[in-house]
This record gives C-alpha cells, sequence and structure tokens, in this order.
C-alpha cells in the first residue's frame, strides 16, 4: 500500500542560519526504510524530535522528500507536484494531534466535516455533503446537535471524534494519525482508542499511529516502528517486539514507562542499568551465518520457523519431518540453504544418526510436537504414551544427541517450543499440559548442565498458536510466524524464557503474582 | 505520623459553579500524597486553594485548609507570603511558562534566595550553584548564565525543581511536574524529586492524571471526582485492590503495552453522571442542613 525505500528529509536550519546566505540544511530524517499494508495498523513511536511527525507528513508528502522514493499504492509519488498528487490526496488522510488548531473556528462542525467532500467532488452539492457529514458524525458517536455547533463548544475529545469524521469522510485507504490521544483523560482516551479500532476493522483502513505512548500503540496497533533521531532503530510485530525489544534504546524506552502497580525498585534503579540482560546477552547468538537444526517441519510453527531462518540469514538450515515428501517446497524456495532430513524424534537411534550427520549445526529447535486434544483421565493411555515419547522424551533425546555437537561449535543455543500450558494445567488438554510441564522442567535442567560450555537454552512459551493442532480452539491465535520470529528475538538477544502473546503474556504475570488463581481460572475450561 | 497540611471539608466556587465540594484531605510528614483524578475534577484547584493562588472568580465557600497549625484560610495575605518559598513551595506543570523569558537562571535562582533566605549576592549566588549540583545539572555555572529557552524541558523542570527545593520547604505542590516530559526524562525527574524529598523529608502533594506516576512515587494517594475525594489510602493498598467503582473503572481505561488484551473500558457514563448527582445531592444536603 504504502512503501517508503531510504526515505530521507533535511530542512533548512533558521538557529545556525548565518546573516548573509541561505540556512544550513539539517538532516530530520535518515534513510526510513517502511512499509505499511493494507488494512494494518502501523505505530511509530519515538521520543521528541526523533522525527516521528515529520516522517507522518512526509508519508502523505505534505513534505517532499529529499532522498530515498516513497511509493502508494503503485505510484512513486516522491516528486509528484501538486495538481498530480491532488487525486491521491483523497486516499491518504491526516488526523491531527492538536484538534483545536486543526478545525476552522469559524465554520460550524457539519460544514467542516462536509468541507472535504466538496473539495474532491465526493457529494453533489452542499446538501448532499451536509447530510453525508451528518451520517459521518453519528458515526463517530457526535449524535444530535452537534453539526451546527463551533469547534469551541466542543470538548477535546469530541473535536478529535470531528477529526476522524472529516478524515474518514473521504473513503481514504491510509490514514495518519498524529498523536490524536495525548493530553486527553484516559477515559476519553479509551473512547477515542476503541472508535479507531471499530473503523479501522469496519472500513479496512491502514493505519499510521503516530505516539509517544507506547501502551496506546500496544493496544491500537499490529506492528510498531521505533525512531531515534531520525532514524528507525527497531521494527517488528507488536507481540514479539514487546516481548523481547533487541535494540537497547527500545528497552530503556519500556521500562521508562510507569506501569500503574507498585515497583520501588522503579525508581531507585539507576536507568539502563539492566544486569540481568547483559548477563543474558553474553550468551546472545546471531541467527545470520548459523547452521540450525528444526524438527517437526511439515507444518505450523517449523514450517514458518524454516522461512524465518533463511529470511534471518541462516547458512544453512537442516529440516526435519518424519514425512518429508511434504518439505520438498521449502528446499525449493530456498535454494541450497535448506536440506530435508527424515526424522522421528522418538526414534533414538535415528535422532543420534542425525547428530552424527549433522556434525555444524549451532542452533538446535526443538518444535516436533504432538497433542491428544484429551483431558488426562479418561484418555486414550496409548495416545498419552506417544505425547510423552514425542514432546517430553524426543526433545530430551535430541538435546543428548546434540549438546556434543553444539559444544564443540562454540555453545550455540538449543530452542525448546514449549507452550503457556507448561506452566499451568489446561485440564481440557491435560495430558498435552502435562507432557510440556515435564519438558519445561527438562529446559530448565539442561539449561543448567549445558551452562558450562556456554549453550544458550531457550523456552518458548506462546499461547494459542493459529495451527492444525490447535485448530479447535477459539480465536484468537497467534500466527505460527509470530511465534518463530518471537523465538529467534530470543536468540539474538539471550532471553531464557518467552512468552509470545497477549495470553502467554497475560497468563504469566498472573501466575508470578498469584498461581493458585490462575490455576482456578484454567480450572473452568473443564473437557466437555 | 504528624500531619504537615490537613484540608478539612473544602467548598470552593469559581462564579456560581462548585469544583469543590468538600474536600478531605491529609499529607503527612516526609510522604509523598498523590492527587489524582481527570481533568475537571478539581485537583489542580485543591493545590491552588493550599497556595493561595487562586483565580479571581473563585471563592472558598466552606472548610479548613490548616499547614503546620496555621489556618491558611483566614490568615492575612502578607502572612501568608512569608510561608511562600520559605515553608512550602511549588513545583509547576509547565516549566516554559513558570520561568520568566527574559530573566537568566541565576537571576530568576538568586532572586529566590535573596528574598526568602535574605542571603547577600555572592552568598545567593554560591547557594544556587549548590542547588542545581544537587539537581544533577552538569555545568551549573554555565547554566546559571543561560536563558530559559536556551534549556530542554528536562533541564528547566530541575532547574524549578532547584527551586522549589532552595528554601528546604517543608511541604511541596508538584502539579503535572512530568506531564510535558518524555518518557525517559520524566523516569529522570521523579527518581529526582523522590531522592530530594527522602532526603530532606520533604512532604509532597503530588498532582497528576497519571496512574502509571502515582504507583510509582506515591506513599499515599486519594482519588478526586467532580470535587471530591472518592477513595483514599496508601498507595500499595490501593493498587492492590482499588476499592471504589471510579477507581476501578479509571484502571479499566489505562492501557498497558504489558497486558494488551485488556479491553480498555472508558469510564461509564451512568457512574460519571451517579457521582455528579451524589455531589450535587451532597451539597443540597449541606446548604439545607446550614439554614435549618
Amino acid at each position: 500500500m504504502l512503501e517508503a525505500r531510504g526515505l530521507a528529509l533535511a530542512l533548512p536550519d533558521r538557529a545556525a542560519k548565518p546573516w548573509f546566505g541561505a540556512a544550513p540544511l539539517r538532516p530530520i530524517l535518515n534513510g526510513i526504510d517502511m512499509t505499511v499494508g493494507a488494512g494494518e495498523s502501523l505505530g511509530i513511536v519515538g521520543e521528541s524530535g526523533s522525527g516521528k511527525t515529520t516522517l507522518g507528513r512526509c508519508l502523505l508528502r505534505l513534505y517532499k522528500p529529499t532522498g530515498g522514493r516513497l511509493v502508494f499504492d503503485g505510484t512513486d509519488i516522491t516528486d509528484m507536484e501538486e495538481p498530480e498528487l491532488r487525486p491521491l490526496r483523497a486516499r491518504m488522510q491526516m488526523i491531527f494531534q492538536d484538534p483545536q488548531a486543526s478545525l476552522n473556528p469559524r465554520r460550524r462542525i457539519a460544514q467542516i466535516v462536509a468541507q472535504p467532500l466538496l473539495a474532491f467532488g465526493l457529494a453533489a452539492d452542499r446538501q448532499a455533503a451536509l447530510s453525508a457529514a451528518h451520517g459521518l458524525l453519528e458515526r463517530v458517536g457526535l449524535n444530535g446537535g452537534y453539526g451546527r455547533r463551533y469547534p469551541h463548544e466542543l470538548s477535546g475529545g469530541q473535536r478529535q471524534r470531528v477529526g476522524i469524521a472529516r478524515a474518514i469522510a473521504v473513503k481514504p485507504a491510509l490514514v495518519v494519525a498524529d498523536e490524536i490521544v495525548s493530553g486527553l483523560d484516559v477515559s476519553t482516551q479509551a473512547q477515542i482508542l476503541a472508535l479507531l479500532a471499530e473503523l479501522k476493522r469496519d472500513l479496512g483502513i491502514a493505519l499510521v499511529l503516530i505516539s509517544h505512548d507506547l501502551s496506546v500503540v500496544r493496544v491500537v496497533c499490529d506492528r510498531v516502528m521505533v525512531m531515534q533521531q531520525g532514524s528507525v532503530v527497531e521494527t517488528g510485530p507488536c507481540a514479539a517486539l514487546f516481548a523481547a525489544p533487541s535494540h537497547p534504546y527500545t528497552r530503556t524506552l519500556l521500562e521508562a514507562i510507569p506501569l500503574p502497580e507498585i515497583d520501588p525498585a522503579w525508581i531507585e534503579d539507576e536507568p539502563s542499568a539492566d544486569v540481568g540482560s547483559a548477563e543474558g546477552r553474553a550468551r546472545a547468538m546471531d541467527i545470520e551465518g548459523s547452521v540450525a537444526f528444526v524438527t517437526g517441519c511439515n507444518r505450523g510453527i517449523g514450517r514458518e520457523m524454516v522461512a524465518a531462518l533463511a529470511t534471518a540469514g541462516a547458512a544453512k538450515i537442516y529440516a526435519s519431518a518424519r514425512h518429508v515428501e511434504g518439505l520438498a517446497d521449502l528446499a525449493a524456495a530456498h535454494g541450497g540453504r535448506v536440506e530435508t532430513l527424515a526424522l522421528d524424534v522418538t526414534d533414538h537411534g535415528g535422532v543420534a544418526a542425525a547428530a552424527q550427520k549433522c556434525g555444524d549445526v549451532t542452533l538446535l529447535i526443538n518444535n516436533a510436537g504432538v497433542n491428544a486434544n484429551r483431558p488426562l483421565i479418561g484418555g486414550d493411555m496409548a495416545e498419552q504414551r506417544r505425547e510423552i515419547e514425542t514432546n517430553y522424551l524426543g526433545t530430551l533425546a535430541m538435546c543428548g544427541a546434540f549438546a556434543p555437537v553444539l559444544g564443540r561449535n562454540g555453545g550455540g543455543a538449543i530452542v525448546n517450543m514449549l507452550t503457556i500450558l507448561s506452566r499451568v494445567n489446561l485440564p481440557a488438554l491435560g495430558s498435552y499440559s502435562a507432557s510440556k510441564a515435564a519438558t519445561f522442567s527438562l529446559t530448565q535442567g539442561v539449561r543448567a548442565q549445558l551452562a558450562g560450555q556456554g549453550t544458550l537454552v531457550v523456552g518458548v512459551m506462546p499461547g494459542a498458536v493459529d495451527t492444525e493442532m490447535s485448530a479447535h480452539l477459539p480465536q484468537p491465535k497467534l500466527p505460527p510466524m509470530e511465534v518463530a520470529e518471537a523465538a529467534l528475538a530470543a536468540v539474538r538477544q539471550g532471553i531464557e524464557s518467552i512468552y509470545v502473546g497477549e495470553m502467554a503474556q497475560g497468563v504469566a504475570a498472573g501466575l508470578a503474582a498469584n498461581a493458585t488463581e490462575v490455576e482456578k481460572q484454567f480450572a473452568e475450561y473443564l473437557p466437555q | 505520623m504528624r500531619a504537615v497540611l490537613d484540608i478539612d471539608d473544602l467548598h470552593l466556587r469559581i462564579g456560581r459553579m462548585p469544583v469543590l465540594r468538600g474536600v478531605d484531605l491529609t499529607v503527612e510528614a516526609g510522604q509523598v500524597h498523590g492527587l489524582v483524578g481527570e481533568s475537571g475534577a478539581g485537583k489542580t484547584m485543591v493545590g491552588r486553594a493550599v497556595l493561595g493562588i487562586l483565580p479571581s472568580a473563585a471563592r472558598i465557600t466552606d472548610g479548613h485548609v490548616t499547614f503546620a497549625g496555621i489556618d491558611l484560610i483566614n490568615l492575612p495575605a502578607a502572612s501568608r507570603r512569608g510561608l511562600l518559598g520559605r515553608r512550602m513551595s511549588m513545583i509547576p506543570q509547565d516549566p516554559m511558562t513558570a520561568l520568566n523569558p527574559v530573566y537568566r537562571i541565576g537571576r530568576q535562582l538568586t532572586d529566590v534566595l535573596r528574598h526568602s533566605l535574605g542571603l547577600g549576592r555572592q552568598a545567593a549566588r554560591q547557594r544556587a550553584l549548590e542547588l542545581l549540583e544537587q539537581v544533577r545539572i552538569a555545568e551549573p555555572g554555565r547554566v546559571l548564565r543561560q536563558y530559559p529557552h536556551e534549556l530542554s524541558g528536562g533541564m528547566r523542570q530541575r532547574v524549578l525543581i532547584a527551586s522549589a527545593f532552595a528554601c528546604g520547604p517543608e511541604f511541596i505542590i508538584a502539579d503535572e511536574p512530568t506531564t510535558a516530559l518524555d518518557v525517559t526524562v520524566q523516569r529522570e525527574i521523579l527518581r529526582l524529586i523522590r531522592k530530594l524529598q527522602q532526603d530532606k523529608g520533604t512532604a509532597i502533594l503530588f498532582v497528576t492524571h497519571d496512574l502509571g506516576v502515582v504507583a510509582k512515587i506515591c506513599d499515599r494517594v486519594s482519588v478526586i471526582h467532580s470535587g471530591r475525594i472518592v477513595e483514599s489510602g496508601t498507595a500499595s493498598q490501593l493498587f492492590a485492590v482499588p476499592q471504589h467503582p471510579y477507581t476501578k473503572a479509571l484502571f479499566a481505561a489505562t492501557p498497558r503495552y504489558d497486558r494488551p488484551g485488556n479491553r480498555l473500558v472508558p469510564v461509564p457514563r451512568q457512574l460519571t453522571l451517579r457521582l455528579l448527582e451524589d455531589a450535587a445531592a451532597y451539597d443540597q444536603r449541606r446548604r439545607m442542613l446550614r439554614h435549618a
């Protein structure tokens, strides 16, 4: 939908202007690369002076970039002149930070909202435009007589609603919203955010939300981009980035947010003196150039993991599965880097042979797992045995066989794909939860045993993931790619336990606060 | 605990409109007391009533404000001025408007010291340098020669904190002192305020709309709505088990990056209306009682 490559902007620095001659140019944006997909919502966060507002205006060509390219809907708009841009303007709209300043004080609300319809010729006449405006005002929750009022007669939240109505009046494909909730009370803010989410869902608008408030971005956006001094420091899906921010600046920003809970250390610690993560980083490992071995690749997270590893620049990926036929397309898609391998992790001879054969592995990803979808009591014993053999003994065999390989190759890392159910039993999936709990314990033990040889052992605890295995679970479910990316982010930063997705993070926080209460809540999901 | 500030049933009107409708609030020595509420709840007016800097249309219609045993409401203006700066001071919200743009920082700081403590020119300058060091300004000598516009928002706020603590007051009102700052700067400023407050044993009434900030810096909290305190307690108690429906509603409306799954619920309209009605009914009952 919108793509920027190396977008740069320099503006004259009036403060440094010599007495005679032009003011020198000061770079505001340095080579921004970004994309916004149709219907997607991207959050741009950063502190004041990071260039986020300037970028927002650049994206809509309110400023003309001084470098790079900007493509909107297949059209290069980088150097377009205003007359050519004009027809496109209706498809990209902006909601401004200060509704008081962006609404004409001498016009009635309905006229303000009708204005773009008339300007772009989207309404037959004044009457039609005004009645459309009343409809739009109702759409944003301003019923009744608001259309006849003037901006100063409205509250801040109501004025912001008018700004939204004006932006959606022309049915845009892209809306840039610049700090539209800063300065509003939390209650009003919650209303505006709910309205935004509703419009985004109903109208399929792509949204760029510029905000200094990471909590707001986390609630509204799919992806987030962190800016500092005119450059992008980090970008990624919200779930993965917030679970494991890789850039120190992002971490500093997150730590600086005062969450509404008591934490005496927050105000006493010196900022970013984070010993724990520094220690972790010592074992952190680059994915680029690594040689990975992934089990259970023919579906779900395993498949996406191979793709994520390839994108992240792994030198070689051994993709293994019981049925190797399903892997042909993976091998084809990623050229010579993916080598497929038939392997059943419950066949310990086969596991040993694989370790023998793949002596160059530096990153082991234990992903293979099965789920009988049964409660503990009354379940089929054979199925339960298969769960333990695959989920627990299979992982153990793999760790055991590959530990010496990893040791020889400088330590490396092991990633065990667990589940949030490894931390608390969900009775409906009782036997699966129990087998994964064993594997969680295994992860802890192996981590301790392999610490000496410098192997990082990561446990990945996602919530429900959108795979065949969890087909019967209700939405919302995590896209498997997000889980794969979060797991790799954890390896890159040396994080030992990572909870992926809202549900898993919520449960983890709950367990830390009151494990018994969480257990009680899970107990309500009894098998039918 | 000794109470530094005691507000008892404070009623205040601006014109005919009731703004405070019986505020009860006690700030104890050496504690940070958070006063949290949304815009229009009256939280800023509480602070201004204490300092005696109310807008001209505002009138205190009832109640008592006692500071260290002194009745502030019936205190002559001259005596009140004697307290300001020396025994109680303020950290304002907007550091740009609080500093005079045409005077250097040095002049603005030494004026306070010379006036309040009766220091000489040289002694005041020396003390100003010490104060700037205390608020961790790296080159105090240079900053003294600068004008407010030459400083960043965080630096300006440091200067104002230095000035608020200048005369070693027993009590400070901090009115949204970090609202205009970036989160990283906010953390540093909060840390600074907390440290100075603990070192000097100063009591602070910390006015804010941000529950997060309250959780981090306050010992006690009062939640204000439509001119009345709806809930008050220790911070640990209020954040663990909020009691009043309005406090709970505030929590439900606050977005948290660590709990994105929580649905944000605006404060329900019925609740707001009910609280307003309660407050109005309370007003009415008081008036009837007085006339009876």
